[in-house]
């Protein structure tokens, strides 16, 4: 019955032919999405501070630069690192508007790809925030850092053998693979929760009798198209928000 | 977990020539770390700065705006307190001079009926001596008369003169008994 | 845990009878066990999870009611955890990418 379409394989909903180059080079859709999404912050950052030349008050552009920068500063840094941590402004700052642009592409027409629904890009911004934390805390405490990471202060002395070990595992193994696979699993999830929806549409369009109940299929499509603008805010924000706490974390180790 | 997971994926990954939906590839890890990283330094070198040079800026503007309302409220405040001041301090005046004026005027009509009533008193005290001294003459007349009349009575009883100035202590006698006994 | 291994073992075993009555050969045999397979693996990763999330939503949402004014720090603890919890189903998720796809 359903056989008029199937459901693609995997290799046709993630993988995307090259447009040019080749080899370690090859620039598909995912590259030009992260071209996008260092190009287009970068832009609205210029226009709004262009403007600021004329008038102090903000608008338009200049508002949407400034709730972006107010956002990171008052909701990420303050509680996660604390007055102290401003110097991480552009980190978290950059890091958050590039996952949000490329978590946008989900729900874009045209695009409907996640950028970060392949690994590359959430592996390697969870591989700058495992730098960032390490440097952070070795910047702070010195080599000092390691010691009060995995031997926590306030544990008792035979308890070490148990909680060193772990403290080992989840900060320094753990960590930067949880976040990777946090973002990227989300967003393929949503990915493959739009499509299964679409292609159910199309199913039931092209199904017959079973026509009639297309139209809730479709209902469900547009709630979830919804549902994913928040899942691409929200995972922008905590993956955000974890740098900000690991990186919290290594400054003031005694918490 | 995540070891045995990663051990599992590059397993698969050699095994098998079709696309591994998790393991990222190279291309796509080349562009997105040249890209992030091309926005960060944007971020820290270009971008920011201005941006946060003028939201501080605007901040403080705003602050000194504050501040300078602030102090404009405080200084219309001492104004209008000076106001009241020195309001209060007419009203006073007012009250004081109309008080004085009152006083005055108290003073004034006590000394008017004091001086009215001395005058009311003299005139009575005049009119009374007056009333007296006629009486007193009008009883004088009337003893000389009645011992006169007295006399020539008794004259007339005993035919020969009486001593009219003998006779005339015995008729006072009688008389100021009589006005004594009355 | 012997009721899972009894699921997991039933489901081997449908794999390989089917293999064998239907005549599929080893790699087809394995979609088969790989689809069954990787349906239980994210339905099962999904229940701890679940329930975690709703607990630790329901608990945050008492304590923004109990204290309003602190509702912006629990509500960042509360996504924190949220995000914590939520790994696990998604390892889950991608476990059973793993299965049903690779």
């Amino acid at each position: 019955m359903f056989a008029a379409v199937e459901f693609p394989p995997i290799e046709n909903i993630v993988e995307w032919p090259t447009w040019f180059g080749s080899g370690a080079l090859a620039f598909n859709k995912i590259a030009f999405m992260g071209f996008i999404a260092f190009i287009l912050p970068v832009l609205l950052f210029l226009i709004a501070s262009s403007k600021y030349k004329t008038r102090l008050v903000p608008k338009g552009i200049q508002n949407v630069v400034e709730s972006s920068v107010d956002f990171v500063e008052k909701q990420i840094i303050l509680p996660t690192i604390g007055p102290d941590g401003m110097g991480y402004l552009p980190l978290l700052l950059s890091m958050f508007l590039f996952i949000f642009i490329g978590n946008l592409f989900e729900i874009i027409p045209t695009a409907h790809m996640p950028a970060n629904a392949r690994m590359a890009n959430p592996l390697v911004l969870a591989l700058i925030t495992y730098v960032v934390f390490i440097g952070a805390g070795l910047k702070h405490n010195g080599p000092k850092y390691f010691v009060s990471a995995l031997f926590p202060p306030g544990v008792p002395k035979a308890l070490y053998v148990l909680v060193t070990p772990i403290e080992l595992i989840s900060t320094f193994l753990v960590r930067p693979f949880s976040l990777a696979v946090r973002l990227f699993a989300n967003m393929l999830a949503g990915h493959i929760l739009l499509i299964t929806f679409s292609v159910l549409t199309i199913s039931l369009v092209g199904g017959g009798i079973l026509a009639i109940i297309s139209p809730f299929s479709f209902g469900m499509l547009v709630a979830f198209t919804g549902f994913e603008f928040m899942v691409a805010f929200l995972q922008a924000y905590i993956f955000t928000l974890l740098t900000g706490v690991y990186i919290g974390g290594a400054i003031h180790p005694a918490h | 977990m995540l070891a045995t997971l990663s051990a599992l994926l590059a397993e698969a990954a050699e095994k098998k020539e079709t696309v591994n939906p998790v393991l990222p590839t190279t291309n796509e890890i080349v562009y997105g770390a040249i890209f992030f990283v091309l926005l960060l330094i944007f971020m820290w070198a270009v971008c920011l700065p201005p941006i946060k040079k003028a939201m501080r800026q605007r901040d403080e503007q705003v602050q000194a705006d504050l501040e300078a309302a602030e102090r404009a409220n405080a200084e219309a405040e001492q104004v209008r307190r000076d106001y009241d001041a020195t309001l209060a301090e007419a009203r006073a005046e007012a009250a004081r001079i109309v008080e004085e004026a009152r006083h005055a005027a108290d003073v004034r009509r006590g000394e008017l009926i004091g001086a009215v009533e001395t005058e009311v008193a003299a005139k009575r005290q005049a009119a009374l001596a007056e009333l007296e001294a006629q009486r007193a003459a009008a009883l004088g007349d009337l003893r000389d008369e009645v011992a006169g009349i007295a006399a020539q009575a008794a004259s007339q009883v005993v035919q020969q003169p009486l001593d009219a100035a003998a006779q005339r202590s015995v008729v006072d006698e009688y008389v100021n008994q009589a006005i004594a006994a009355r | 845990m012997s009721t899972l291994s009894h699921i997991v073992h039933t489901v081997a075993q449908q794999a390989g009878e089917a293999a064998e009555t239907t005549g599929l050969n080893a790699d087809e045999a394995k979609a088969v066990a790989g689809a069954g397979g990787a349906g239980m693996a994210y339905g099962l990763a999904a229940i701890g999870p679940g329930i975690g999330i709703g607990y630790l939503v329901g608990q945050a949402v008492q304590a923004m009611a109990r204290q309003p004014e602190s509702a912006g720090q629990v509500q960042t603890t509360m996504f924190l955890g949220i995000a914590f919890t939520e790994a696990l189903a998604l390892i889950g998720f991608v476990v059973f990418i793993l299965l049903k796809f690779v």
